[in-house]
């Protein structure tokens, strides 16, 4: 179990003026060295997927500010990768000094998993380490078995991932350590570009070292320590009062990962994520008991710290101090205080070492989509359907003795939204990259991307319809190898509130014949020869909400745009569309006996409104009786939330 | 040469008409006429004429900013918009990168998903493709062209963009079928993505082309509408408007490129700071114009103004890729509320009062505190004296609403208000700090130039925080956007990338296609009318070392290139990266990416203010009375003497505290500061250092 604790210390008081001054100066501190790191590195995957994070720790690892551009996969991640630097310097018996720079990317010392490699800077005030400037990032490559850092699916412990760092000096008081740097280019493929992007961190650490001194200097460090304090307390008051206002309760939910669906072993396939949520008073517990055992010679367990805490972090704050719907919140270590989470040893978000978890990305979308699920009980108007999972893909080749390494991240899609459809083909949850624009590609790598759109008819439906995913296809224009790891070929994004789940994504390999093969969610490097051409189809959302109850309009405007088609409008939404008219056919015809006919037809115009009207409401009743009851529980529901008892409702509703 | 400059913004039309033989300068200011801007400016422009005793037939040039485009898609009232892209991409301008725009946030709305631009039944694509070298893959299928435009055209659509996948190389294709719209038809308004700027990265560029279109039938047909109205006036030369680019264009070229216009107004806010340092020998500004809810931020250098790099430039939640100064608006300004959030945390904008119901003090209906209020309570505003006494303020409101929010801070009145100042200072200092420090540029020398409503307000204070020694009021801070038109160029930018590598470097086919950029800008300026001596071209590199994916522009030499200018040209890019960054990497390759040529029209400009009247400062002088000063965190009560600005004779010199008031803006010198009236009409103020020696030992000395 891991317990997040506040620190306690004597700080002076601050006066909330000065809190802001130093909030904001904080904010550009770290704004500033993520802008420096995205624009002077080289790999795609940072500059361009800008998956990469910058923050300013304090001397006890608290995050006092963080780079509000780049990922949060990467930004939440920072404290721990800074505690398990302390812990392997301990335990070596080393120390740090003015001068030193930290490498370090140990997934079973806070680090997310290999690639994400940290650099971090003790900054020091004359002798006394007053915090770390860190800054973490993914790289291309790390050594691994087959060539990129994602889709090493085969990587059978955390030796096979690629190299380890454990808190190794980069420069030691100042000196640049050669020995190290000649190591990692002599082991790294593409080290030009690997190497090029470490250095950029470097500098951008050294900004944000060179910053917080200056900021310390203007006001005292005791002033900006306990302005962070209370920037601290403020952000963790605010989840507190989040979670305060949900009620106190056990709230549980189950997702599903396809796992290895090729395997024969059933225990690597198929898995189970199980979330149980606790809610007492401004507490939260987070269990992920029931979630099935850990694979210990494949790379798909979760590091509970770096992998598994921030996807529930994200999560978390995206429900419950949503950006869009309030104040922006400081991201500091003060968010999690109120947050507990307890993952048994052994399963897949708590594994053993040696275990291996480079491919760890797309399972803690499920973590944090089976979270969501949970949270749907108590907090519906806030949450999505059930999210589209991503792809990451690694395309390679050799070029004049040297590797050329491409990684492509393809997005998902969101689930319906309450009062609002999903977002369609968009990175989700905890990951928040860019993809890479197809005209960059093209301009410098042997691949072309001869197909890149939206997925038609494929969203969940729902009153608020799930979002759509996309369709990439990426062609070899020479011969090369790639690998993939992905989640959602098997198991659709999941409808709520009576919304439809949504649909599996998909993989597959087209000949030069253009001989279609489907492949699982993930594979290991496979050779790919010129044209050959490999098709990613992301999952599309879960719908929200009672189809029926969507606006015919909307549906019509939905087919008019090619989202959801003639047929499923009809099957679905029970809405008939005239695409001749590009409007709604809103007749039926119902068959009565001969002579009822002739009654209704010989009745005063009058007359014949009244039938109708009495016909049209009893028909509604005989279709929808359990439908209908929905309608009236929402309504009550809701009017209950407004301050109206049932008594007063039942009295409304008999007048 | 008579010379009228016309700024309409959202509430305020401000005119100028300069007279360059007589140095003369006459400034008007009308409430801008939201329905049709055209009447007010008309209106204002025959007033200007009478005030200098001219007839309109006299004028020369008419140059004009515009917020018509912005406004059109800040509030997405534009056309319906259809677009024809390559087979098998019809989404891209849906799927944008992919990434969300907050981080944390289920229920956000991504701009271009919420509010298309166009939406996806209006996105019709046709078979074609070009390869990254601008090879044909795939012919383009004119019949399906045809089919498409057809539809489009019975589905009503106003407007039609047409964005190919590699078009940025070779823009044939999307030529071709912008062609075939002309003749099926030529009612609409049609705009390829290559036309408009040509640069890789498909989501940003198919996006600007879309935007263009978007905005091009509602800007057109208000051009359209201007060239009529003032045809009567009898103007000498055609109407020119001002652009992002911090130049100006003919009225047809304005009308056919719209989504160049989005920032006019902006750009000519910093080209008239630009000039107001020129006329105290400033060459190193930033300027600092602050408004009822917003401030807006650039930097000049003595190379010129400082220019957005094309990926950083967003409007409206929308990339806009073109050229643009660099102006950097953050939500600070006059009607800035300050609140005490559900966190207890103090906070001050970017929630406005906005014009209704305003500050608190405008006895409009607002109760929130808000900055202006906090100004009020710290008797830095005079009720009989602010806005020239036109605008009537009610200071007892400021009291209320600061008090409740002193009250709910365990502060009191005077301290609240002092907090509300320092925190949007604050926050103003960090967001020129964005635009310097982090660039590689130190504030401190640099002079900034306070305009706006409220910057000379504020600007002494801001300076303060960053250790900028010099600010510089223009007389007429409120309508410096109009001033700026009359100091500026018409401006032509041609770019083409190139991804040349600086190991495989190729001086011949570099040569060969600047030279084609060059006479291409020469045939534009040649056909807006200008000769060769009034013509000068500038050529550029946006470069970066290879596999990064942000370019640094640096100037290419003049000439026939070789390869020791190459050499001169890496050089000078290796020494950018380190300005910019703090490092190079003189080892690795590099790659040119674009090349760009801009050309400038010289334009009639305006040439000097009139000069202050003469005079002595009693004559200025209103009253002396208590001011607060937040002075090394200390808060204390200042005698401030109060003055009118228009009648400060030339050469005076103010000792702080003291007050300004003018028609359209008020000025604050706070403590340890002087200014200096000179001839242009400047206010210079000068920081003088803080005694905070003095301070600590008289402090020390109580403990």
């Amino acid at each position: 179990m891991t317990t997040y604790l506040a620190p306690t210390k004597s700080l002076p008081a601050i006066d909330p003026i000065t809190a802001q001054v130093i909030a904001g100066a904080l904010n550009s501190i770290a704004l500033e060295m993520g802008h420096k790191l995205a624009r002077m590195s080289y790999s795609s995957i940072i500059r361009e997927s800008e998956d990469f994070g910058a923050a300013i720790l304090d001397a006890e690892c608290q995050q006092l500010a963080e780079c509000a551009y780049s990922t949060p996969l990467q930004l939440g991640p920072i404290p721990g990768y800074m505690r398990g630097v302390l812990k392997a310097m301990a335990e070596d018996g080393e120390e740090f000094y003015p001068g030193d720079v930290i490498l370090h990317n140990h997934p079973y010392y806070g680090a997310s998993h290999g690639p994400d490699i940290g650099i971090g800077i003790p900054i020091f005030q004359n002798d006394q380490l007053i915090g770390f400037s860190f800054t973490t990032a993914h790289h291309l490559d790390i050594g691994s078995s087959s060539p990129g850092s994602c889709g090493i699916v085969d990587a059978v412990d955390a030796y096979a991932e690629g190299l380890q760092f454990k808190a190794v000096k980069l420069y030691e008081k100042g000196e640049r350590n050669r020995q190290v740097w000649r190591m990692l280019r002599q082991n790294i493929r593409s080290a030009d570009i690997v190497v090029g992007d470490i250095e950029a961190q470097v500098a951008a650490c050294r900004v944000g070292e060179r910053r917080f001194l200056e900021l310390v200097e203007q006001y005292g460090l005791d002033t900006v320590l306990a302005a962070s304090e209370e920037l601290m307390n403020y952000s963790e008051r605010m989840m507190r009062q989040a979670i305060a206002q949900l009620p106190d309760g056990t709230y549980s939910a189950q997702g599903y990962l396809d796992g290895f669906l090729d395997d024969p072993d059933p225990t690597k396939k198929d898995l189970t994520i199980a979330v149980t949520v606790t809610i007492s008073g401004s507490d939260m517990t987070i269990d992920l008991t029931g979630t099935s055992p850990q694979i210990d010679d494949r790379p798909i367990n979760m590091p509970l710290v770096g992998t598994v805490d921030i996807a529930i972090f994200v999560t978390l704050r995206s429900i419950l101090l949503d950006t869009a719907l309030m104040e922006y919140v400081p991201q500091n270590s003060g968010l999690i205080r109120p947050i507990a989470i307890v993952a048994p040893k052994g399963c897949l978000a708590n594994p053993i070492y040696p275990a291996p978890v480079i491919a760890r990305c797309c399972p803690g979308n499920i973590v944090a989509d089976t979270l969501m699920k949970a949270l749907a009980q108590v907090t519906p108007h806030h949450i999505s359907g059930g999210i589209g999972n991503i792809k990451v893909a690694s395309y390679s080749g050799v070029v004049d003795e040297d590797y050329w390494v491409y990684m492509d991240i393809t997005e998902g899609s969101y689930g319906g939204r309450h009062g609002k459809d999903g977002m369609d083909g968009v990175d989700t949850l905890y990951a928040n990259t860019r993809n890479n624009p197809i005209e960059d590609i093209e301009a410098h790598l042997p691949l072309r991307v001869t197909r890149y759109e939206l997925l038609e008819d494929k969203s969940g439906a729902g009153q608020w319809r799930g979002g759509l995913g996309s369709v990439r296809d990426i062609q070899f224009l020479s011969n090369g190898q790639m690998s993939l790891e992905g989640e959602g070929n098997k198991y659709a994004p999941w409808g709520i509130f009576g919304g439809k789940d949504g649909t599996p994504g998909g993989v597959t390999f087209f000949s030069t014949q253009q001989a279609a093969t489907d492949l699982p969610s993930k594979f290991p490097y496979r050779k790919m020869r010129s044209g050959e051409t490999l098709r990613t189809i992301s999952p599309c959302g879960g719908g929200y909400g009672d189809p029926l109850l969507r606006s015919p309009q909307q549906v019509l405007e939905d087919v008019l745009d090619g989202y959801v088609s003639v047929e499923k409008a009809r099957v679905d939404y029970a809405v008939v569309i005239d695409l001749e008219r590009r409007a709604i056919d809103e007749a039926a015809t119902v068959q009565v006996d001969p002579e009822t006919a002739r009654a209704f037809r010989a009745s005063q115009p009058e007359e014949q409104q009244k039938i109708q009207e009495l016909v049209n409401l009893w028909l509604k009743r005989a279709m929808n009786l359990t439908r209908l009851q929905t309608i009236m529980d929402q309504m009550s529901d809701e009017a209950e939330a407004n301050g109206l008892t049932p008594e007063i409702l039942q009295a409304i509703l008999d007048e | 040469m008579k010379l009228i400059g016309v700024d309409i913004g959202g509430t305020f039309t401000d005119l100028i008409l300069a007279d360059t033989q007589q140095q003369q300068t006459w400034i008007h200011k009308v409430p801008t006429s939201v329905e049709d801007p055209a009447i007010a400016m008309l209106s204002g422009i025959q007033t200007l004429c009478q005030m200098a005793n001219i007839s309109s037939d006299s004028i020369d040039h008419l140059l004009h900013g515009t917020t018509v485009a912005t406004n059109a898609l800040l509030t997405h009232e534009g056309a319906r918009v259809g677009m024809i892209t390559t087979q098998g991409y019809r989404d891209i301008v849906h799927i944008g990168r992919h990434q969300r725009p907050m981080h944390y946030s289920i229920m956000q709305d991504i701009p271009w998903q919420a509010q298309p631009l166009v939406q996806r039944r209006d996105r019709l694509t046709v078979t074609e493709r070009l390869d990254a070298k601008g090879q044909v893959l795939t012919e383009l299928n004119e019949t399906e062209a045809r089919a498409a435009i057809t539809t489009l055209k019975q589905a009503g659509v106003d407007a039609i963009a047409v964005c190919f996948l590699n078009s940025y190389i070779n823009d044939a294709h999307e030529a071709r079928v912008a062609e075939l719209v002309k003749e099926l038809y030529p009612e609409a308004f049609v705009t390829t993505s290559a036309s408009i700027f040509p640069q890789f990265r498909e989501f940003e560029r198919f996006t600007t082309a879309c935007i263009n279109a978007f905005v091009g039938p509602k800007v057109k047909s208000y051009i359209d509408r201007l060239h009529a109205q003032i045809q009567p006036l009898g103007i000498q030369s055609d109407l020119h408007i001002m652009r992002s680019n911090g130049g100006v264009a003919t009225a047809a070229v304005a009308a056919q490129e719209p989504v160049t216009l989005l920032l006019s107004g902006l750009a000519a806010g910093v080209l008239g700071g630009a000039a107001t340092g020129k006329q105290s020998d400033r060459d190193q500004l930033i300027t600092f114009d602050m408004g009822g809810t917003s401030t807006d931020i650039g930097i000049v250098t003595a190379e010129g103004f400082v220019e957005a790099t094309a990926r950083d430039t967003w409007i409206a939640g929308y990339p806009v890729m073109v050229p643009m100064i660099d102006v950097h608006t953050i939500g600070a300004g006059g009607g800035s509320i300050a609140y005490v959030d559900v966190g207890g945390a103090f906070r001050v904008g970017p929630k406005s009062a906005g014009a209704t119901p305003g500050p608190a003090c405008y006895g409009k209906g607002g109760v929130q505190a808000t900055v202006s209020d906090a100004n009020v309570v710290l008797n830095r505003l005079d009720p009989d004296h602010f806005l020239g006494g036109e605008m009537t303020i009610y200071p007892d409101r400021a009291f209320t609403a600061v008090q409740s929010l002193a009250d709910h801070l365990n502060l009191n009145l005077y301290e609240a208000a002092a907090g509300i100042i320092t925190i949007v200072n604050n926050n103003m200092a960090n967001a020129i700090r964005s635009r310097t420090i982090q660039k590689g540029q130190d504030p401190r020398q640099f002079a900034l130039v306070a305009l706006g409503g409220a910057g000379p307000l504020h600007a002494v204070e801001v300076a303060r925080l960053l250790g900028i020694p010099e600010v510089i009021v223009p007389r007429y801070p409120g309508i410096t956007s109009a001033m700026g038109l009359l100091t500026t160029d018409l401006k032509h930018d041609l770019i083409q990338n190139e991804f040349l590598l600086s190991s495989q470097s190729n001086p011949q086919k570099l040569t060969q296609d600047l030279q084609a950029l060059e006479s291409q800008v020469l045939q534009q300026l040649t056909a807006d009318g200008f000769t060769p001596d009034q013509i000068t071209l500038e050529r550029w590199a946006d470069c970066r070392y290879l596999g990064q994916g942000y370019e640094l522009r640096v100037p290419i030499p003049a000439g026939e290139l070789d390869p020791a200018k190459l050499d001169q040209l890496w050089r000078q890019f290796h020494d950018r990266h380190t300005v910019e960054y703090g490092h190079a990497f003189p080892e690795k390759i590099i790659e040119l990416v674009t090349l760009r040529v801009t050309g400038k029209g010289e334009m009639p400009k305006l040439t000097a203010l009139p000069t202050p009247p003469p005079g002595t400062l009693e004559q200025a002088w209103i009253k002396t009375t208590e001011t607060y000063f937040l002075v090394n965190g200390q808060l204390d009560q200042y005698a401030t003497q109060f003055f009118e600005r228009d009648r400060l004779p030339l050469g005076a010199q103010i000792e702080a505290p003291a007050v300004f008031f003018q028609k359209d803006s008020t000025i604050l010198l706070p403590p340890h500061t002087r200014a200096i009236i000179q001839p242009s009409g400047n206010l210079l103020i000068q920081l003088m250092p803080l005694p905070i020696e003095e301070k600590r030992q008289a402090m020390e000395a109580v403990l």
